[in-house]
């Protein structure tokens, strides 16, 4: 029987399925092979025969991707094949950029290769564009399509797609052109903002909107409010001010910990408004100030960085059976992260909805879980993980050299199929920002870094 | 006391592991990952090597921070969302990663 193509399966058309712009770190396409943080240096981990034999594609070789190809190869052995396909052939960290916007890093720092996973793990690494899937079927094989024409076989396909932006009226020139920036799919959108704060007039005003939850890295844009207002208040005297509009009734993560970095840490600098739902954006292209307007009014801005809402990777929501969450995220069994819409198919990190934050450190954990379940699956255990459990973990800069941290510990909610916060396991944030928790944000940032890609 | 017991019957359980190929993977193994991100891999480099680590001292020092201020330090809190069964796999599990 010939198999059905994923186009025919979703009753969709076969434009949806091309995806130009598949949304994998979407800044760092045109980017040099620089010097990255990855070493090879290693031991290559001797595979066994663990009774598992496959093949498995991953799409989108991210914090999430990554791990599930590393941890497939890992746990899964020597019989199972894992292809990983990235648009790019570097990853630019998420983590730690917003310390790109006060000097202390560099996007170059940032940059992690693929080399690792290709030679200690042997992962076949293919840059490339997927332009089509089609579902395996039972045991048998599906594939995923690139643009270049080239087919790759799979008996499971992980899609960890990342997240894609919702359009804002006015937002696309200016970013095209510029004059605005997201700076929140790390890469030169943020080396661009970082030089736009660096020339913002003495006494200007940088503004930021943060959109309505969920979104990538919850306590992200507060953070990054934090690290603006220390080094403008160092920088462009006393007048210099940060407004955040945000989208959402209040602070979305490390409430105590933002509330007294706005209100006593950097207080007068930073301006904080809830409820600021950002309706339009008009650019100043002659070097005037920028305006964006709320539903409550206009705010200019000398700097202005607009993060605009989220929805699922675009490889999710143009195929409705994987959008299955309002059109706009992909549903999972959290035992496994199968599609709860398309058998066979798994999705890992913000494009899925977990029940858990958007975030690197967590889809790092939800890629082990998703390796853990295609491992037993190709082992031809059909027992799921009865008892799940995943961890979220972040530290937040708040000057250039304190930072807090945020944990959660998720168990299984069989009633529900989902993910909740262990009772008494967070969300627990630390009591003050101190210097100790600045160093040890790089000690974790290093690890989870390894963890993911060597 | 029920930890040592518990030690004992977990060496027992597990002690075939060691030999077959394709047996089970340890049942410890995909919640002791949850440690991997700040620990290492198996629980090699990062903070404090777990890898080799006698499981009772494990076992020890994850109810002594279950019982520490949590918002002191993050693994205070962390430990706090693990039962003592799983404590005590995630512990048996490094306790067998070589070093």
């Amino acid at each position: 029987m010939k198999r059905r193509q994923f186009v025919g399966l979703l009753g969709a058309s076969a434009l949806s399925l091309l995806l130009p712009g598949a949304a994998l770190a979407d800044d760092e396409r045109k980017r040099r092979s620089t010097s990255t943080a990855t070493s090879t240096t290693g031991t290559a981990p001797v595979l066994a025969d663990t009774g598992a034999t496959g093949s498995v594609v991953v799409v989108g070789g991210g914090m999430a991707g990554a791990t599930a190809a590393k941890f497939l190869r890992l746990w899964g052995g020597s019989n199972v094949k894992v292809t990983l396909i990235d648009q790019n052939a570097t990853y630019s960290s998420n983590i730690m950029s917003n310390l790109v916007l006060n000097g202390s890093t560099t996007m170059s720092q940032l940059t992690y290769n693929y080399n690792a996973l290709k030679t200690l793990y042997g992962i076949n690494f293919v840059q490339g564009s997927v332009v089509g899937i089609v579902p395996p079927v039972g045991t048998g094989m599906g594939s995923v399509r690139l643009a270049n024409g080239t087919t790759i076989a799979a008996n499971k396909i992980i899609l960890a797609p990342g997240i894609e932006f919702d359009a804002v009226p006015g937002l696309t020139p200016a970013l095209q052109d510029g004059y605005v920036t997201h700076a929140w799919k790390a890469g030169a959108q943020t080396t661009k903002l970082a030089s736009q704060i660096r020339n913002m007039p003495v006494g200007g005003t940088f503004v930021m909107t943060i959109p309505a939850s969920p979104y990538r890295c919850p306590p992200g844009p507060y953070e990054r409010a934090c690290i603006v207002a220390d080094w403008v208040k160092k920088n462009k005297g006393p007048n210099a001010r940060v407004i955040v509009l945000d989208a959402n009734a209040g602070i979305q993560a490390e409430k105590h910990s933002f509330e007294t970095a706005f209100n006593v840490t950097h207080a007068g600098v930073i301006d904080y408004r809830p409820n600021q739902t950002v309706a339009s954006v008009t650019a100043n292209t002659t070097g005037g100030k920028h305006a964006v307007t709320t539903n409550t009014g206009t705010v200019y801005a000398d700097v202005l960085n607009v993060i605009p809402s989220h929805k699922a990777g675009k490889i999710i929501t143009d195929n409705p059976a994987l959008a299955n969450v309002g059109g706009r995220w992909a549903g999972v069994d959290v035992r496994s992260y199968e599609s709860s819409g398309v058998p066979n198919v798994y999705v890992i990190g913000d494009s899925a909805a977990s029940g858990q934050p958007k975030a690197g450190h967590i889809a790092n954990q939800e890629a082990k879980l998703c390796a853990d379940a295609i491992t037993r699956a190709l082992r031809g255990d059909l027992i799921p993980n009865p008892a799940p459990k995943t961890n979220s973990a972040c530290y937040s800069p708040i000057t250039a050299d304190t930072a807090s941290w945020l944990t959660v510990v998720y168990g299984y909610d069989a009633v529900n199929n989902k993910m909740v916060a262990v009772p008494g396991a967070g969300p627990i944030e630390a009591a003050a920002a101190s210097q100790d928790n600045f160093n040890d944000m790089k000690k974790w940032f290093a690890t989870l870094m390894a963890d993911s890609f060597a | 006391m029920y930890r040592f017991l518990a030690a004992a019957s977990l060496a027992a359980l597990f002690a075939y592991s060691q030999t077959a190929t394709a047996a089970p993977p340890h049942p410890g193994r995909l919640l002791a990952s949850n440690c991997f991100q700040c620990h290492g891999t198996d629980g090699r480099k990062g903070f404090e090597e777990l890898a080799g680590k006698s499981s009772s001292s494990i076992y020890e020092e994850m109810k002594e921070m279950q019982a520490k201020a949590a918002d002191q330090n993050i693994m205070n809190a962390h430990a706090r969302g693990f039962s003592d069964n799983e404590i005590w796999l995630i512990a048996d599990y490094f306790s067998k990663v070589s070093r």
